[in-house]
């Protein structure tokens, strides 16, 4: 009899996780899972899996062996049509944006809208929404070409968002970006989990990226203004653990305080 | 892998991409207006190409049968022969192997560089079927437009051919056509479209096929639309042998 408590409080859930290329194994009998409202930071070198992780989880390919487990569901044997379902509730942020080059911000951000057949004006409002989200309202009617790699990413997470999605995956949304962009795309990331609920896995190797998100909050203040807070003797994260993984194995998991107490020298050379 | 499996395991993977694509034509949705605009950029927008391909042919058709004709004294027939040739081969052949070059190059270049930059896996997340909203589209335009821009190009090539004999071997237009009109027959003109829709199928299939497996990043969106050019120029002139051989003894039996 399956664990039927853990399914209904877990966003997403590995459950013995095998995908093997050829000789080249990438994940080793993985177990892991995402609670509700929770973000998995997933680190690790290149090549060690992370960018498949979020394949898996929105049935891009299909693990060797395991189950997965998305809002309860279990996706591994579903065919493409169901689990387009299951992609509705999931929003993803791929490496350099993945913009469709042919089409504007605009059409870019109102694809989904637009697959789902819904009316203009409909569509007008929620992408002006998710526009002023990422501040991001004067590039509307811009070509994907025509906006630098920190825009793009940030019309991505746009893009990701329509249709509030509760599960966000983010694969290394900042790589490659200087420090303030990618701290706008970490603060946005901080609102989505702070504000919305919205549960995550996302796959980092940048330590800055780890420093703000397992130490920052951000709350509305009586004005309803956007206050970004650091973590101190009154107030722990808790939303908020970390994953590592070296050659397709989890060598470490929990919160950030542990991470750093680790007795590992890779996790020690990966934090130094 | 040895070449053979290799050679094997491709076939399979293309019947399985055609399979999906037949499968997805019974269910919504089905991308109409996406349909229709690849018809106008593939076929529409080669349309030039085809005309000066077609115009040429047609000429240099002319102006080397008529020498050959001349010995015999039946250069009253060149209409005939330049019709005949281009209805049967030399349309569809030529129509094809340029749509092959500037169309399935195309097609593998654009699905390539979408899958190696992930925007084919975004359309997946964002619950599109890729299939059915960048393959199929792309199948039907360039199996309806083939044999449109083949009877374009027929049509202009026999146009070149008359100019030829008018201007250069003096022979009246009026001959040129009347001997033309005597060749074109039904069986002649449905053998002339089977033909192109067959290769048009083809271009479009090596051409997804190709762009959707890309692997290795840029270098290897050149490499699958070098493959696609290759791989469906050999094969429409394979298919060109057995469909002569299938038409001669079927439609176009004396």
């Amino acid at each position: 009899m399956p664990n039927v408590r853990n399914r209904f409080l877990n966003a997403i859930e590995f459950r013995d996780v095998y995908l093997a290329y050829g000789d080249r194994v990438i994940l080793d009998h993985v177990n892991f899972n995402v609670r509700y409202g929770e973000s998995k930071i997933v680190m690790g070198g290149s090549g060690t899996g992370k960018s498949t992780l979020c394949r898996l989880v929105l049935g891009l390919i299909k693990p060797d062996d395991g189950q997965i487990f998305v809002d309860g569901e279990d996706i591994t044997k579903m065919r493409e049509e169901e689990l387009m379902h299951v992609r509705q509730k999931i929003g993803m942020v791929f490496q350099e944006g993945a913009l469709f080059d042919s089409l504007s911000v605009f059409d870019n951000i109102a694809y989904r809208l637009r697959e789902q057949h819904q009316s203009e004006d409909e569509i007008e409002q929620v992408v002006s929404r998710m526009l002023r989200f990422v501040d991001l309202e004067h590039a509307i009617d811009k070509m994907p070409n025509q906006l630098s790699g920190g825009m793009r990413r940030r019309v991505g997470i746009a893009r990701a968002l329509v249709g509030s999605p509760k599960i966000i995956l983010y694969d290394e949304p900042t790589a490659g970006l200087d420090p303030i962009t990618a701290r706008t795309i970490n603060e946005l990331a901080l609102k989505l989990r702070d504000l919305e609920d919205v549960s995550s896995i996302f796959v980092t190797h940048r330590l800055q990226d780890i420093e703000v998100l397992a130490n920052e909050y951000v709350v509305r203040d009586d004005r309803g203004n956007l206050v970004f807070k650091k973590e101190d003797d009154t107030l722990c994260l808790i939303n908020t653990e970390f994953l590592m993984l070296k050659d397709g194995d989890i060598i470490f998991s929990g919160s950030d305080e542990e991470m750093r107490q680790a007795d590992n020298e890779y996790i020690k050379r990966f934090l130094s | 892998m040895n070449p053979f499996i290799r050679a094997v395991s491709q076939i399979q993977e293309i019947s399985l991409l055609v399979w999906r694509v037949l499968r997805g034509l019974t269910k919504k949705p089905r991308y109409a207006s996406e349909m229709l605009r690849q018809m106008d950029v593939l076929g529409v927008g080669s349309l030039a190409i085809i005309t000066l391909t077609g115009f040429f042919t047609g000429a240099v058709l002319a102006l080397n049968s008529a020498s050959t004709l001349q010995k015999f004294g039946v250069q009253s027939v060149t209409g005939q022969l330049v019709i005949t040739s281009l209805i049967r081969e030399l349309g569809p052949v030529l129509t094809c192997l340029m749509l092959a070059g500037r169309v399935g190059s195309g097609i593998a270049a654009e699905l390539g560089s979408m899958l190696v930059s992930e925007q084919i896996d975004a359309m997946r997340a964002l619950g599109t079927d890729p299939i059915k909203k960048l393959v199929t589209p792309r199948i039907i335009a360039l199996v309806t437009m083939a044999p449109a821009l083949t009877v374009i190009c027929d049509l202009v090539g026999t146009v070149g051919g008359m100019l030829m004999s008018v201007s250069l071997l003096h022979q009246p237009g009026s001959v040129y056509l009347a001997s033309a009109k005597t060749a074109v027959t039904f069986n002649e003109i449905i053998a002339g479209l089977i033909k192109p829709t067959v290769f048009g199928f083809i271009i479009a299939v090596v051409g997804c096929y190709k762009g959707m497996n890309t692997t290795g990043g840029t270098v290897g969106v050149g490499l699958a639309t070098t493959q696609s050019v290759v791989l469906s120029s050999i094969l429409i002139i394979a298919a060109d042998f057995l469909l002569s051989k299938l038409l001669l003894t079927t439609l176009l039996a004396q």
